[in-house]
């Protein structure tokens, strides 16, 4: 598939009312890790390329800009990500306040608190902006997309409602990997 | 007559024949539609198959294209069940670039005609439907979806049982149909053969073979008609000529009276005959005056027409069922069968002179009046056997000529 067809607004989709939350069930196996890295680097950064490829923007964006809010564990290998239609990816460390995150596409919450990822979350609703969250299994947070961790797997959670909400539009089979393919 | 025995039991009937003929045709017809129906059905449905399954794999290889860039092998899993599973699919693999298996489905089927089709599968699907999975014009997966052979077995076994079936309604039909024929044909012929052997058997050559209502059959009927009526001509030709033979044998030519051996043969008859009942018969024997004096006088032909003339009143004088017989010469036999007593035997006698005493005319002109001598012999009365009757009839009428020559002699002339 060289372009991506068959995106769905989301919102025609999910209507409002409970928010439904979507997991990966078996996940991204993870790779062998390089010394010194958390071993689940390689598979977040595969993961993150792989949801931003599936992602539409409203407008394109080249290089894309991903910024890591607060200090992350599993984000070491974000930097080299090359999409697969060869935009390249700017990862910026930047910290975590709403003040920090102007002009990121893509915004990774590193270990910062719950109530900090709130902030964070509501301050990009509607501007078109993937979160994804690193520590907040049960994305209690609101993020677009969060991260999961099995012992040997990677998985990831999408919610509905955060992304219909994001004004970003996601391929409807990632939707379906992440219900599990069900 | 000897009858050659045909070995009939032996020979086929046309029956047989037709219904042998129709059958071998109806297997020959039904085989032949059954065959190309099955093979162009199954090489329709394969073809539509074979499009099926290059469809599936293209859906697979989209639906499964996030899960593969996922490395999530569950969700390529469920992806080539969400698309593949159902009908026509034996087995679905999903390899990655460097042709290694990520994942294997098989659409495992039971029932007898799924284990049937598993070995068939390889034959009717040599080759696997692939499709490749890009992402970003780079191939990230191969999906090979290999066909399930069922559905065109299912077809091909239907077919063959409608064939079966076909075979035995048209192999009914054809005995039916035979039947029909072998009535139509076969009565026909049948007529002209019982024709034949009434003819052989009956010599009943006024048979006619009725109308076939068949062309060439008609034909046969015809012409063998038109022989029937030739032989049929023949035949009373024979029958007459041997007829007139037989009467020309025993009887003489100039007066139409019975010969001599029909005088013998007839007096055999009647003396055996007679021996049985205990009858009695009465043999006339007769000779015409004078005869030799009309032969010299007036020639030859008026001796003929003396001894018809003669013989005509002869035959007119007895009763039908007596016979005249001209012995030869101017000499005649009269058999009386049966006498009942003397003055019968008189009667005729007397009948017979007066017969005679018509004139007649010779050729040349002259009318003459032929008087008979008789002598008469009674069986058994005056003998019992050919030879003695005949004996006594001649002496008796030799002794009634010299006494009626001594009448005419003695001056009774004025008589005559």
């Amino acid at each position: 598939m060289g372009t991506m067809r068959g995106f769905l607004p989301l919102a025609l989709i999910f209507s409002t009312g409970a928010v439904p939350s979507l997991t990966g069930m078996a996940g991204m196996p993870l790779g062998n890790a390089a010394p010194g890295e958390s071993a689940y680097a390689g598979a977040v950064a595969r993961t993150v390329k792989a949801i931003i490829d599936y992602t539409r923007w409203p407008e394109r964006h080249d290089p894309l800009v991903l910024c890591v809010a607060g200090p992350a564990q599993h984000a070491a290998q974000l930097g080299s990500i090359r999409l697969a239609d060869g935009r390249r990816i700017e990862r910026r460390n930047v910290a975590a306040s709403a003040a920090a995150i102007g002009g990121c596409q893509v915004l990774y919450v590193g270990q910062v608190p719950l109530a900090t990822q709130r902030q964070l979350n509501a301050a990009v609703r509607g501007k078109g902006v993937l979160t994804i969250a690193e520590a907040d299994p049960g994305n209690a947070s609101e993020a677009v997309v969060a991260l999961t961790y099995q012992p040997r797997s990677l998985s990831f959670r999408l919610n509905i409602d955060a992304i219909s909400r994001s004004g970003l539009r996601i391929d409807p089979r990632v939707l379906r990997i992440s219900q599990g393919g069900a | 007559m000897t009858t050659p025995v045909m070995p009939e039991a032996k020979l086929p009937t046309l029956r047989d024949m037709l219904a042998r003929a129709h059958l071998r045709l109806i297997l020959f017809a039904v085989a032949l539609a059954t065959a190309s129906l099955v093979l162009s059905g199954v090489m329709v449905i394969r073809s539509y198959a074979q499009r099926n399954l290059e469809l599936v794999a293209r859906s697979v290889a989209y639906t499964v294209e996030p899960a593969v860039v996922f490395e999530d092998r569950d969700a390529i899993r469920d992806g080539v069940i969400s698309v593949a599973a159902g009908r026509g699919i034996d087995r679905v693999e999903v390899h990655d670039p460097k042709g290694q298996l990520l994942v294997q489905w098989s659409n495992r089927q039971s029932g007898a005609l799924a284990s049937l089709s598993h070995p068939v599968n390889g034959i009717v699907w040599p080759n696997p439907a692939t499709s490749m999975v890009q992402r970003g014009g780079e191939v990230i997966a191969e999906v090979r979806i290999y066909g399930d052979s069922e559905g065109i077995l299912r077809y091909t076994l239907a077919g063959v049982i409608i064939a079966l079936t076909c075979l035995a309604l048209t192999v009914m039909a054809t005995r039916i149909l035979a039947r029909r024929l072998q009535r139509e044909v076969v009565r026909p012929l049948e007529h002209v053969a019982d024709v034949a052997h009434a003819v052989r058997r009956d010599r009943a050559f006024e048979r006619r073979v009725p109308s076939a209502g068949i062309a060439e059959i008609d034909r046969l009927g015809r012409d063998f008609n038109a022989l029937l009526a030739e032989l049929q001509g023949w035949h009373a030709g024979l029958a007459s000529e041997n007829a007139e033979l037989a009467r020309r044998a025993n009887h003489d030519s100039l007066t139409g009276l019975g010969n001599r051996q029909l005088f013998d043969k007839h007096l055999g008859e009647t003396i055996a005959r007679s021996q049985r009942s205990g009858g009695a018969f009465a043999l006339l024997y007769l000779d015409v005056d004078q005869f030799k004096a009309i032969n010299d006088n007036h020639g030859h032909d008026s001796g003929d027409t003396a001894l018809i003339a003669v013989a005509e009143r002869l035959r007119s004088a007895i009763r039908q069922v007596d016979q005249a017989y001209r012995l030869g010469g101017d000499e005649f036999a009269v058999m009386l069968a049966p006498v009942f007593d003397q003055a019968h035997i008189d009667a005729v006698v007397t009948r017979i002179r007066l017969a005679m005493e018509q004139a007649y005319r010779l050729p040349n002109g002259l009318a003459v009046t032929s008087m008979l001598s008789v002598g008469v012999a009674i069986y058994p009365e005056h003998a019992e056997s050919a030879d003695e009757l005949v004996k006594k009839a001649d002496s008796a009428m030799y002794e009634d000529k010299q006494s009626r020559q001594g009448q005419r002699d003695g001056g009774a002339l004025s008589n005559a």
